[in-house]
C-alpha cells in the first residue's frame, strides 16, 4: 500500500522538480503539453468511462482560452483574474452540458452521430472565431494578452499549471470511484439496461460531457496567459483530432494516460520536427497500431506491466454492506390494463388489438407460439416500442409515449429476454446499481455511502444464488444461466410492484430451473409484487402460474387457470399445429 | 434570366461533382459500415495522378487508369492491413482511418512538397447554353457523372455481384454460409469505393486547387451530404448533394463564402440532431 502511494506521488514530485532539472524552455513546453493533457483527461472521461467519443473538444478549450485572453488583455488584479478563471471553466461546461442534454436525450447508444456533431461544432467554432473580428481578433488572433499578475509566463506559471493538473487528476480519480462514476461506466456497458433500471442516462452522459468541457475550459484559461496569443486554431478541427490521438496513444482508461500521451508526443514532435521532417508519419503509424492492437494505449500497457510486478494501480477501496436501507414501499394495487393496443411496423402488424387486464397480485404467465407478440407486449408496456393505437394504463397512469427510464419510477421492473447485464463491471457493481435504483438522491451521487447499502432481499437472493457473493468477478465472465440469475436479481432488487420477466429460465439447466422457480414463487409469496412471466417451458408455467394469458397473432386468444387453458379448443389447435 | 440560368447550371454542376465525391464514402459506409476518414485523401491521390501525368506531358486521359490503379492498390493494402480487423468496431475504424489519412497526406507532402500544383485545362473553350456562355468541361463532367451513376446503379441492381453484395449487407453470416466469399467481397467494395474517389479527383483536378491538405474539405462535405441524405439510397445521396451544394451556392452568392460554409454546418448539425437517419427516415 505504501509502495503504491509512492508510485502515485512520484510523478507529481517529478513534475515539480522538472524546471530545476532542465532548462526553463523545456519546462515552458511541458506546461503546454500538460494543458493539452488536461483536455485529454476530459476526453478520456467521456470515451474511456462513458463510451462516447467527443471529436471536437478543442471547441471548449478554445472558448476557455478566448474568455480568459479577452479579460487578461486589460490590466487587472487577482480578483478579476479569478473571475476570469471561473468564467472560462463554467461557460464551456454549460455549453457542453446543454449540447449533451439536447443530443443524448434524442438518441440512445454511442453511435458516431454525437462524435460528428461535436466535430461539426468545432468547425463552426473555427469559422466564428475567424469571422467575429471584434470579439476574437479574427484570423490574426487575440494578441496583447498579459500574464497573470506578478506571474512570469515563462517561469512560475508552470507551477500553476501543475497545480491545475493535480486538481483535475484528483477530481477525476475521485469521480470514477463515486456512484456517478459507476453509473457512467454502466452507461458504457449497457445503456438500455440502465434505462430499464430507471436511470435517465442522457443526463449522466450530459453531466460527464459538461465536466469534460469544464476541464477543457480550465486548460484553455491557462493557455491564454501561457502563450500570450489565442488564434482560431485553438478551437479548430486539427487540434481536436490531435487531442483524441494523444488520448488514445496515452491511454483512455484513467486520468494519467492522456497526460502521458500529450507529453510524450509533444516532446517527440518538438525534438523531431527539425531533424526528421516526417515525424507525423511516425505518430500516425503509432496511432494506427494503438487502435489496432493496444486499446488501452501506453498507459494501459504500463498498468498491465505494473500488475505483473504485483502493483495494483487501481486498488479500489473495499466496502462492506453495513447499512441496511429500508425496502421499497410496495402497494397492493396492481391494475394493469391493455385496451385494444396495436403496433404496426411497416407492413407487419406486431400487435393487433391486444386487450387484457390484471387486477390481482400473483404470477401471471404470458404464453403463445413464437411471434405471437409476447415480448412486444412488454416492449409496448415499458416504452421500448411505441404503440400506434389503443391504451395501456398502469394504476390509472396512461403509459402512452412513456420513456423506458421512467417505468422504474412507476414501480415497473423488467428482465429482458436475452440476459442483459453490465459485462465490464463486477458482480458487486451490477448489484450496487440495482440497489441504488429509486433510492439514490442527487447528494448521494458523489458520496461513497451508497456502497454500504444493503437490503434484506439481497441476503435472501444471495443464499439462493451463491455466485452473487463473488464480488470481484466480472459479470462478463458468467455463464448464460448465471447471467439470467443476475439479470433477474437486478430486476427484483429495485423492489418493483410489477415485475416483467421475459423467459427467466431460458438457457438454464434442469436444477437451475428448479432453483429459479422456487425463488420466484417464494418472492411472489413474500412480497406484494405482481409478476408477468413470458415463458415457453410448460413445466415452469405449471409450477408458477396463478393465471395464464395465451396470445396468438398479436391478440389475446384465451385466459384463465392453466387447466382452463388446457381444455380450450382454440389453444389446443394452435399448439397442436392445426391450420387456421 | 441570365442570373437564373447561371445559378441553375452552377447548382447542377456542384451537386453532380459532390455526388461523385460522396459516392465512394457512401458505398463504404453504407455497405461495410466503415467510416473512412481517409476518403478525401483518395480524392487528393486522384488529383496528384493527374499532376504526374501532366508533368510527363502525357495525355490527360492517362490519369484515369493511373489514378484508379494507385487508389485501388492503396485501398487494397489499407483494407488488408487495417480495415479487415476492425469491421463492426465503428469508433476504431474511424480513428485508424484517420491515422491512414495523416500517413497519405504526409507521404504526398514528402514527394511533392506542400506547394499548390495547377493542372492545365484540357477543354478551355466555352459553349452557348440557355442564353449564357458556360465552360464546356463542366458540361462534359455533368454528363459523365450522370452516365456513371446510371451504369453503377443498373449494375448494382441487375448483376450477380450486386446481388451478392446486397446479400452480404443484409446478413453477413448467412451470406458466407451459403458460399459467398464475404472477405473478398468487402475488400472489393472498399476498393471500388476509394477508386471512385480517385476518379473524382482526376476529373475535378483542372478546376480546383491541388495540394496535400485538400482531402479534409472533401471528407467533410461528403459527411455532410451523407448526414442530410441518409444512408443506403441513391436518391438520398443525390438529394443530400443537392441540399448541401444548393444551400452552399445560394448563401455564398447572397452573403459570402464563410456564410455559405456555416449554413452547411448548421444544416448538418440540425440533421444529425433531429433526423440522424437522413431526410427520408421514417422515424
Amino acid at each position: 500500500m505504501a509502495f503504491s502511494l509512492v508510485v502515485k506521488l512520484l510523478p507529481m514530485a517529478a513534475l515539480l522538480a522538472f524546471p530545476f532539472l532542465t532548462t526553463s524552455y523545456s519546462a515552458y513546453q511541458l506546461g503546454l503539453y500538460l494543458l493539452y493533457g488536461i483536455v485529454g483527461q476530459g476526453i478520456a472521461l467521456c470515451w474511456g468511462n462513458g463510451g462516447f467519443l467527443p471529436l471536437g473538444q478543442a471547441l471548449f478549450f478554445g472558448i476557455g482560452a478566448y474568455i480568459s485572453g479577452k479579460i487578461l488583455q486589460g490590466n487587472i488584479g487577482w480578483g478579476v483574474v479569478i473571475l476570469a478563471l471561473i468564467l472560462s471553466v463554467i461557460i464551456p461546461a454549460l455549453i457542453a452540458g446543454f449540447i449533451g442534454a439536447l443530443v443524448f436525450d434524442r438518441q440512445i447508444g454511442s453511435g458516431p452521430y454525437f462524435s460528428l456533431i461535436t466535430l461539426a461544432l468545432s468547425l463552426l467554432g473555427y469559422q466564428l472565431a475567424n469571422s467575429q473580428v471584434l470579439l476574437t481578433g479574427g484570423f490574426n488572433g487575440l494578441t496583447g494578452i498579459n500574464g497573470l499578475p506578478g506571474i512570469d509566463s515563462y517561469g512560475n506559471l508552470y507551477f500553476f499549471i501543475v497545480g491545475a493538473l493535480a486538481v483535475s487528476t484528483l477530481f477525476l480519480s475521485h469521480l470514477v470511484s463515486t456512484p456517478f462514476g459507476q453509473l457512467l461506466a454502466a452507461v458504457r456497458e449497457n445503456e438500455e439496461r440502465l434505462q430499464f433500471l430507471g436511470v435517465k442516462t442522457s443526463r449522466v452522459k450530459a453531466a460527464a460531457f459538461a465536466m469534460s468541457g469544464a476541464l477543457a475550459g480550465m486548460a484553455g484559461a491557462f493557455f491564454a496567459p501561457h502563450q500570450g496569443i489565442v488564434t482560431p486554431q485553438v478551437v479548430g478541427f486539427i487540434l481536436s483530432a490531435e487531442l483524441v490521438i494523444w488520448t488514445a496513444v496515452g491511454g483512455r482508461f484513467g486520468p494519467v494516460g492522456p497526460v502521458v500521451g500529450a507529453v510524450i508526443i509533444g516532446f517527440l514532435a518538438s525534438g523531431l520536427r527539425d531533424s526528421f521532417a516526417y515525424w507525423e508519419v511516425v505518430v500516425a503509424l503509432v496511432f494506427i497500431i494503438v487502435v489496432l492492437r493496444l486499446p488501452g494505449g501506453v498507459g494501459g500497457l504500463g498498468i498491465s506491466i505494473a500488475k505483473r510486478f504485483g502493483i495494483n494501480v487501481w486498488s479500489q477501496k473495499k466496502f462492506s454492506r453495513t447499512e441496511t436501507v429500508p425496502g421499497a414501499d410496495q402497494k397492493e394495487s396492481p391494475t394493469l390494463e391493455f385496451d385494444n393496443v396495436s403496433v404496426q411496423i411497416g407492413p407487419v402488424a406486431i400487435l393487433s388489438g391486444l386487450s387484457f387486464s390484471i387486477k390481482q397480485t400473483g404470477i401471471h404467465c404470458l404464453i403463445g407460439p413464437n411471434g405471437a407478440g409476447k415480448t412486444s407486449a412488454l416492449n409496448a408496456l415499458t416504452g421500448k416500442l411505441p404503440y400506434s393505437s389503443g391504451k395501456i394504463s398502469w394504476r390509472g397512469n396512461t403509459l402512452k409515449g412513456i420513456r423506458p427510464f421512467r417505468t422504474s419510477g412507476l414501480g415497473i421492473g423488467r428482465k429482458l429476454q436475452v440476459p442483459s447485464i453490465f459485462p465490464g463491471l463486477t458482480i458487486r457493481q451490477n448489484i450496487d446499481i440495482a440497489i441504488w435504483v429509486n433510492r439514490l438522491k442527487f447528494t448521494h451521487l458523489f458520496s461513497l455511502k451508497p456502497y454500504q447499502w444493503n437490503i434484506s432481499l439481497l441476503d435472501e437472493l444471495q443464499d439462493s444464488f451463491p455466485f452473487l457473493k463473488d464480488n470481484e468477478e466480472l459479470a462478463g465472465t458468467l455463464s448464460v444461466g448465471q447471467r439470467q440469475m443476475l439479470d433477474f436479481t437486478m430486476a427484483v432488487l429495485a423492489e418493483p410492484n410489477l415485475i416483467l420477466l421475459d423467459e427467466p429460465c431460458a438457457g438454464l439447466s434442469k436444477s437451475e430451473t428448479e432453483n429459479m422457480i422456487s425463488v420466484i414463487s417464494n418472492l411472489a409469496r413474500s412480497s406484494k409484487a405482481t409478476f408477468i412471466i413470458v415463458e415457453h417451458d410448460m413445466q415452469v408455467v405449471e409450477l408458477l402460474s396463478d393465471h395464464v394469458f395465451v396470445m396468438h397473432q398479436g391478440k389475446l386468444l384465451a385466459e384463465g387457470s392453466l387447466n382452463q387453458i388446457r381444455d380450450n379448443k382454440e389453444v389446443q389447435r394452435i399448439y397442436a399445429g392445426g391450420s387456421k | 434570366m441570365e442570373v437564373l440560368a447561371t445559378f441553375t447550371l452552377n447548382f447542377v454542376y456542384s451537386s453532380a461533382t459532390l455526388a461523385l465525391i460522396v459516392l465512394g464514402l457512401a458505398l463504404v459506409f453504407g455497405l461495410l459500415g466503415v467510416m473512412n476518414m481517409a476518403h478525401g485523401e483518395f480524392v487528393m491521390l486522384g488529383a496528384y495522378s493527374a499532376y504526374v501525368v501532366q508533368s510527363f506531358s502525357a495525355n490527360f486521359l492517362w490519369a484515369v487508369p493511373i489514378s484508379i490503379i494507385v487508389c485501388a492498390l492503396v485501398g487494397w493494402l489499407m483494407e488488408w492491413a487495417i480495415i479487415r480487423h476492425l469491421y463492426r468496431r465503428p469508433f476504431d475504424t474511424l480513428l485508424a482511418t484517420w491515422g491512414v489519412a495523416i500517413l497519405i497526406r504526409k507521404g504526398i507532402e514528402a514527394i511533392f512538397t506542400r506547394d499548390y500544383k495547377s493542372i492545365n485545362q484540357i477543354m478551355p473553350e466555352t459553349v452557348e447554353i440557355l442564353g449564357i456562355t458556360y465552360p464546356s468541361y463542366r458540361l462534359l463532367l455533368i454528363a459523365i457523372i450522370i452516365s456513371l451513376f446510371v451504369v453503377l446503379f443498373t449494375w448494382y441492381q441487375k448483376s450477380k455481384t450486386g446481388l451478392r453484395i446486397r446479400a452480404m449487407v443484409r446478413n453477413p453470416e448467412l451470406a458466407s454460409a451459403i458460399g459467398i466469399d464475404t472477405a473478398r467481397l468487402s475488400s472489393a467494395t472498399f476498393i471500388i469505393g476509394v477508386s471512385s474517389a480517385g476518379l473524382a479527383g482526376v476529373l475535378l483536378s483542372p478546376l480546383v486547387r491541388v495540394e496535400p491538405y485538400i482531402g479534409l474539405d472533401y471528407l467533410l462535405s461528403s459527411f455532410f451530404i451523407l448526414i442530410v441524405g441518409g444512408l443506403g439510397s441513391l436518391e438520398g445521396l443525390l438529394i443530400g448533394s443537392a441540399v448541401i451544394g444548393g444551400s452552399d451556392a445560394l448563401i455564398s452568392t447572397i452573403f459570402d463564402k464563410t456564410a455559405g460554409y456555416m449554413s452547411v454546418l448548421l444544416i448538418s448539425i440540425l440533421f444529425l440532431w433531429l433526423r440522424p437517419d437522413g431526410i427520408f427516415s421514417r422515424r
